[in-house]
């Protein structure tokens, strides 16, 4: 289609090349190329050649009074394009008094977003640990896995859906360290039944066998449904070997 | 026209010169404001200022004689010209032409003065009647002196249709020319 309207358009061009023009269009050429007057033309076409003339006339004034802003202009839009090494060097200059800046910003920021968790104790416990040491912030909580072990219950038989936790490890010395069995402890209530040995110099010496029937009260395990409580009471099975330390008065024979 | 001494003008200017871009710049600037006052009326001093800013950011590249030069030089108005007229078709304002440089052609006036005093602000304002695409033809064919292949490069037409349009054009203001009255700045009629 566009080569047939091409071709057209061709034959119609060659076509209009091969008619010469008329008069009029050939006074209309000249009217149109050339300047002046023609003294012997119509008057109407003098006319028209006139007012042609007087349209393409000299400069005037007011067309021209613009020159010195124009050519100010001119060197203003030259300006960028002489210049481009200048603007280079202010770049060179500028970033490295940027980059600094900058870098230490961020540094300090992150420093202060650091301590701040340290203070708060949010860090792992690596780096909290870490803190603890080199700024005095707060140590790390223990681990989960080291709080949750003590928790370990058992269900106790006959109590449908309690769990028996043991009692808080106690303060004084204790016998073992098995969580899950009540220790003997030596406590002033305790009884014992020792083999005094007496030298007669009335000092006795006493190595005590804790345990056979000493019924100790704290610590106990405790039964309890919800949250272990030491004020509960329970009954307990203990097997401990304990080494006491007491002061008993013996009773014996002594042969001096 | 420059003639002969445009190849050097031409030269001194894209290397920087400022007296040969004022060389250039007085050549071209009557004809390049009546071509934008005949098109754009009221915005020809604004468009012909956009211009020569265009021309002496590109004028480094440009190779060519005067005839490509004006060519190169019209070609860029008309576009800022089509530009303007999209821009104020966008945004209407009532139209306001510069009546200290040009008046319009009134036909209802009367005419005292002699034929030879015509100026070219009146010629122009004859030319303006005309319908735009006959008058920018004449104006570039008449006032900037191209010939009509040249002038079909710039309003995108063939030759022919160039020729068309203007021997309308001349034929238009003929008629008119014959009984009209065109109205001069100073003078409160010419007749024709």
């Amino acid at each position: 289609m566009r080569l047939f309207a091409a071709s057209l358009a061709e034959m119609w061009s060659s076509a209009c090349r091969r008619i010469p023009l008329s008069s009029d269009e050939a006074a209309a050429e000249r009217l149109l190329a050339e300047r002046g007057v023609d003294l012997e033309a119509p008057a109407s076409q003098r006319t028209l050649e006139l007012v042609l003339t007087a349209a393409a006339g000299p400069a005037t004034e007011r067309e021209l009074a613009g020159e010195a802003a124009a050519v100010t202009a001119f060197l203003a839009a030259l300006e960028p394009e002489r210049a481009p090494q200048h603007r280079h060097h202010h770049h060179r200059r500028r970033r490295p008094r940027r980059i600094p800046v900058l870098t230490v910003g961020v540094a300090f920021a992150a420093v202060l977003a650091l301590c701040g968790t340290a203070e708060a104790g949010a860090l792992p416990a690596p780096l909290q640990q870490l803190a603890h040491q080199t700024i005095g912030a707060p140590a790390p909580a223990p681990s989960p896995a080291m709080r949750d072990q003590p928790a370990t219950g058992r269900v106790t038989p006959g109590s449908a859906g309690t769990v028996t936790y043991p009692a808080p490890a106690p303060t004084s010395p204790s016998v073992g360290h098995q969580p899950t069995t009540p220790s003997a402890s030596p406590s002033p209530t305790h009884t014992d039944n020792g083999h005094g040995t007496d030298n007669g110099r009335g000092r006795s010496s006493d190595n005590g066998n804790g345990g056979d029937t000493s019924t100790p009260d704290t610590p106990s395990p405790t039964t309890d449904s919800s949250t272990p409580s030491a004020s509960s009471q329970g009954n307990g099975n203990g097997n401990g070997n304990g080494n006491g330390n007491g002061n008993g008065n013996g009773n014996g024979n002594g042969n001096g | 026209m420059l003639d002969g001494d445009f190849p050097q003008v031409l030269r001194l200017a894209a290397a920087g010169d400022a007296a040969a871009f004022a060389t250039l710049w007085r050549d071209t600037q009557p004809p390049l404001l009546r071509y934008l006052w005949i098109s754009a009326g009221h915005a020809a001093e604004d468009l012909a200022a956009e211009v020569w800013l265009e021309v002496a950011k590109r004028i480094g590249s440009f190779r060519g004689g005067e005839h490509e030069f004006r060519g190169w030089l019209f070609t860029m108005a008309r576009r800022k010209m089509i530009d303007r007229h999209r821009y104020e078709a966008r945004r209407p304002v009532s139209p306001t032409i510069d009546g200290e440089l040009l008046d319009r052609p009134a036909a209802d006036d009367t005419a005292t003065a002699a034929l030879e005093e015509i100026s070219t602000e009146t010629a122009l304002a004859l030319i303006a009647t005309l319908p735009r695409d006959q008058a920018e033809i004449i104006v570039l064919r008449v006032v900037v002196g191209l010939d009509a292949s040249a002038v079909a490069q710039i309003v995108g037409k063939s030759p022919g249709a160039v020729r068309v349009a203007a021997h309308r054009g001349l034929r238009t203001l003929r008629e008119r020319l014959d009984g009209a009255t065109v109205t001069s700045p100073g003078r409160r009629g010419v007749t024709l």
